[in-house]
């Protein structure tokens, strides 16, 4: 459990790194000495609704624990007349300020204790910790990461054209695809209904069929190499049409050796689908007015198409 | 020349019939973008490829006709998908070569009439 529940927390470890203790305890502590009685305690956990209190001497040190089962085991022997110090627990385990999230799972995992005090170098209580104000601040965390996707996204959607310098509004493209890269059966489906929702725009057919050959190239390549997700888009403007297939996947190492034809990576299962001919690339680039590959390693590819509309 | 003269001059088996266009020439080759880059809008296209994608470029490229080469069936799927596209699939059990030489005499020979 310990073990899997840190391997999980590792994959996120570089968000969290710089948490402390300190920034995610609770600073306002309910405490007592040690001379209060046991029955003091109770009443303090029943009206503030907590279920342990730190016990600090007057430096405020953190000298003692005592939980409600603490309570539960003084009813039952009758004792809760006496002084805290007679059943609190003395030998505390607490969480250093500067202990950092991994350290401080890891703690709840080993003890199974519900909360922890958290001291100075000094044991000076500065606060406490539980399980809830873990929660809050992982949450507050993703809570940030998701405002900064969102600005990023509308960034990312207020795009330009790489060939032309247009604006294109992603979110307000006129044609979007998800293509299906689980199933190479149904590659070059986007392209297909890309190029029957161009002539029902009442695009002239022979340029539907151009801009269905080019993207049915990069749709194959996205579905068979890319290893990511992809999408087709299709913006038509007065004068052309801009369409764009990208995806998030392996990217091209070689772009040189892509354009050439003849050039494959396909493994010998796809090419005996018939695909992996060496010719997606040259065929966009003949099918197309304009073509640029965007592509890294790694980094996913961005292909964009130019097709000029004749003019009336 | 249509489809259905030439299913009356060559025994073919018939998987889906779709619309009786016109076949103005044949085309052989079981690469997928190479058929992309080099059929014409009217070919028969002759091929040993039996998946979902033949469909997709037979729309792609306006290939009325389908023809399987070495014999065998298409899935439940792909049938349905060409009957949706309207693209006739035909099949032979004769090879590519020996259906290529066929088609072409007969096609040629219509267009020389």
């Amino acid at each position: 459990m310990s073990i899997e529940l840190s391997c999980k927390l590792s994959k996120y470890a570089h968000i969290f790194e710089d948490l402390k203790a300190e920034d995610i305890m609770t600073k306002q502590v309910s405490t007592l000495t040690a001379d209060k009685k046991i029955s003091q305690a109770k009443e303090m956990m029943k009206i503030k609704k907590i279920s342990g209190i730190p016990i600090v001497n007057d430096e405020n040190k953190l000298i003692g624990i005592i939980s409600i089962e603490d309570i539960i085991k003084a009813l039952e022997t009758g004792e809760m007349e006496e002084k805290i110090e007679k059943i609190m627990t003395k030998e505390v385990i607490s969480l250093k300020k500067e202990d950092n999230l991994p350290s401080i799972i890891q703690k709840f995992e080993m003890y199974k204790f519900g909360r922890f005090p958290v001291v100075d170098e000094k044991n000076f209580l500065c606060g406490i910790l539980t399980k809830v104000d873990i929660l809050h601040k992982i949450l507050d965390k993703f809570n940030l990461i998701y405002l900064h996707d969102k600005k990023r996204n509308s960034i990312l959607n207020q795009d330009l054209s790489l060939i032309t310098g247009e604006k294109l509004d992603i979110k307000k493209a006129e044609f979007k695809h998800q293509i299906d890269t689980t199933d190479i059966s149904r590659a070059g489906e986007g392209a297909a209904i890309l190029k029957s929702f161009l002539i029902n725009k009442g695009i002239d057919s022979e340029i539907a069929r151009k801009v269905g050959i080019a993207v049915y190239e990069a749709e194959t390549n996205v579905v068979i190499h890319s290893k990511g997700e992809g999408e087709i888009l299709c913006f038509i403007k007065k004068d052309k049409i801009i369409v764009r297939v990208i995806d998030n996947g392996i990217g091209i190492e070689n772009l040189d050796q892509a354009m050439k034809e003849g050039f494959s990576t396909a493994p010998d299962y796809i090419r005996e689908l018939g695909f992996g001919a060496g010719m997606g690339i040259p065929n966009m680039k003949r099918f197309a007015d304009k073509l640029v590959i965007l592509s890294e390693k790694n980094s996913g590819t961005q292909v964009e198409f130019v097709f000029f509309l004749k003019d009336k | 020349m249509k489809i259905k003269d030439i299913l009356n001059e060559m025994k073919l088996e018939v998987l889906n019939i779709g619309k009786d266009s016109e076949i103005r020439g044949g085309y052989s080759s079981d690469l997928l973008s190479n058929v992309m880059a080099n059929a014409k809008e009217g070919d028969i296209w002759i091929t040993v490829q039996k998946h979902m994608n033949i469909i997709a470029v037979a729309q792609l490229k306006k290939i009325p006709a389908i023809l399987i080469a070495n014999g065998g069936t298409l899935s439940e799927e792909v049938l349905k998908k060409a009957k949706e596209e309207g693209i006739t699939i035909l099949s032979s059990k004769e090879g590519t070569f020996e259906l290529s030489g066929k088609l072409y005499n007969l096609l040629i020979k219509n267009q020389a009439l």
